[in-house]
């Protein structure tokens, strides 16, 4: 065992510590100082986590992976915790004195998605899960003194808990019918029982709430409006990758293929076909574009579980490259909506009219980003929902695929939406809308990676091909 | 496959029946008030005397802060019994790995501290 391949996660467990202590210890002056070193300190463990990238190793007898599959979502969760930090920009100042410890609970919020995607069984991956579930329901309450946010807090904590207990009870069914918690060993003995099937349904449910896929997304749309857009944004991005990737090694590792008599893959298979469509209706009727950000983030929820039913190299391939794309671009959108809530104080879809004449650039970004998540062509969005949906027809799903692609085009109807107020849409005030030094970087890596992946797909994907190898 | 699952059908229905049949047998033999019920009668049982003044009150916090840094030494003292009686086997890293832990949660109760969860007021 050596201990080094576990330079990551120590590294991140240091800098949160080092971030929450400093931002106590040093007086207010020297917070904002704190606050770069945390950027800093994310910036170098993201390179020095590409250097370790292909990395093998298990852990206390398989307790804990690291693989290929867990280092891309760490690579995933690092780059999306890092361009959260940069966009929040001068959304800190509303934190006021807490903005130091703001960074700290992201970082250890990172520090769980990490886990849960590293975890070979199912404690390590629980505790995970609840080290980063407990720092967002911390920050969805952060702003202290807007009614919204304590709500979604609250919400947040008590339909989390529900959520946890259940996913906890199918455990505790799996653990007594196989007599472990290994997912290699719960593989092996795994026999077809109404009590394993009734632990393996409440598991899956446990996931679905993480990842929002309908019966059990009623949570998001409250809880991404009444939470400070960067958390909304690491919510939507962060949180539901690390649902994916544990549900992925889960499913793969565990369950799939150990015993044919049941058919998984059809459950997820209608969760996926509910999520898509109940996700892009309701979205159709938004006013306001965190709430529609909130619905297509439980819509593409069900495009990257199509990839899950799939369950081979093409669909898991595009599981991988999709949550990496949704990365870019969903916070390339939420960007841009939170310039624009510091600006007007509003989120409503009329606080976005006439922004192409305030400010063309912000505009053009949002475009771009709102067509990647609708899966236009030469976005990425298109490249990676291409992976799923081939993924789908390939095993059969074609009904799927179908249900998937015209939703797509539905979806295409309220992302414009957006864009028609920011193009034809009439505003009073022209002045244009300021961002800082950190969100305009964070825009132009957003833009940039979407419109080079959606034209230049093939090192991502072959990079998201090697990590799945471990499954296959 | 439900075959092996007898025992815990049985119990299920005794579950469903104990209640029903314990209710169904009071209301039999109970006797049955001619008079309207009043008041009186709606209030909740509670053993003792009744409430003073509302119920729903705020509770301080400091109650629960004083709760989560005792629990935090409480998980700590777990995990502190098998260490020291395995100590002597278990060598130097064994002791490293401890004073990490112990570090850990002695910055937490640092960071609470500073944060003024040990004072009441």
């Amino acid at each position: 065992m050596d201990i080094s391949l576990l330079l990551t996660e120590i590294m991140v467990a240091l800098l949160g510590l080092l971030v929450l202590v400093l931002g106590l210890a040093l007086p207010a002056r020297g917070k904002t100082v704190v606050n770069r070193f945390a950027l800093l300190g994310m910036i170098a463990i993201l390179a020095y986590s590409i250097t370790a990238f292909s990395q093998k190793a298990s852990f206390f007898n398989g307790v804990y992976q690291i693989d290929m599959f867990g280092s891309y979502f760490k690579l995933l969760f690092l780059s999306a915790g890092i361009l959260v930090m940069l966009m929040a920009g001068k959304y800190i100042s509303r934190f006021e004195e807490k903005s130091s410890e703001f960074y700290g609970l992201m970082i250890l919020a990172t520090l769980g998605m990490m886990l849960m995607s590293s975890a070979g069984e199912f404690i390590t991956l629980y505790v995970g899960l609840e080290l980063m579930t407990i720092s967002f329901y911390i920050l969805t309450a952060y702003l202290q003194n807007d009614k919204l946010s304590a709500e979604a807090g609250l919400k947040y904590l008590i339909l989390g808990a529900v959520s946890s207990a259940i996913l906890l009870f199918g455990i505790s069914l799996v653990y007594a019918m196989t007599g472990t918690t290994m997912f290699t060993e719960i593989a092996a003995a795994f026999t077809m029982q109404p009590a394993l099937l009734a632990g393996v349904v409440l598991i899956i449910a446990g996931f679905a709430f993480k990842i929002s896929v309908v019966p059990f997304h009623m949570w998001t749309p409250d809880i991404y409006q009444g939470a400070p857009i960067p958390i909304t944004t690491y919510l939507s991005v962060g949180s539901k990758a690390a649902g994916f990737a544990a549900l992925v090694r889960v499913f793969m590792v565990a369950i799939n293929g150990a015993d044919a008599s049941f058919d998984w893959s059809m459950l997820l298979a209608i969760l996926a076909a509910l999520t898509i469509i109940i996700g892009n209706l309701i979205a159709l009727s938004q006013k306001d574009v965190k709430r529609l950000l909130a619905y297509s983030s439980i819509a593409q929820a069900g495009y990257i579980l199509v990839g899950v039913v799939a369950a081979n190299s093409f669909g898991l391939k595009g599981v991988l490259f999709y949550a990496m794309i949704y990365v870019f671009a969903n916070t390339g959108a939420f960007a841009v909506a939170t310039a624009v809530e510091v600006d007007t104080g509003k989120t409503g879809i009329e606080a976005f009219a006439g922004l192409s004449k305030r400010s063309p650039m912000l505009a053009a970004i949002m475009t771009i980003c709102m067509l990647s998540l609708a899966g236009i062509p030469p976005m990425a969005g298109f490249a990676g929902k291409f992976y799923l949906f081939a993924g789908a027809v390939q095993n059969g799903y074609l009904w799927l695929a179908v249900i998937g692609l015209i939703m797509s085009m539905v979806s295409v109807y309220y992302y414009l939406g957006v864009s028609k107020a920011m193009y034809i849409g009439e505003n009073e005030n022209d002045s244009p809308v300021l961002t800082t030094g950190g969100s305009t970087v964070a825009l132009w890596i957003c833009v940039l990676a979407t419109i080079l992946l959606g034209v230049y797909p093939g090192p991502l994907s072959e990079l998201a091909g090697y990590a799945i190898q471990i499954l296959m | 496959m439900l075959t092996n699952y007898p025992a815990l059908g049985i119990f299920f229905l005794i579950t469903i029946a104990f209640p029903v049949t314990a209710m169904g047998l009071a209301w039999l033999f109970r006797p049955k008030p001619k008079a309207a019920p009043d008041d009186e009668k709606f209030t909740t049982y509670e053993c003792g005397v009744n409430t003073q003044g509302k119920t729903w009150i705020r509770f301080k916090v400091n109650y629960f802060l004083y709760a989560l840094v005792f629990l935090a030494f409480d998980v700590e003292i777990v995990f502190l019994y098998p260490w020291a009686v395995k100590f002597g086997v278990l060598g130097p890293f064994a002791f490293i790995e401890m004073i990490i832990f112990i570090a850990i949660l002695l910055i937490g109760l640092w960071y609470a501290w500073k944060e003024g969860a040990l004072e009441w007021y």
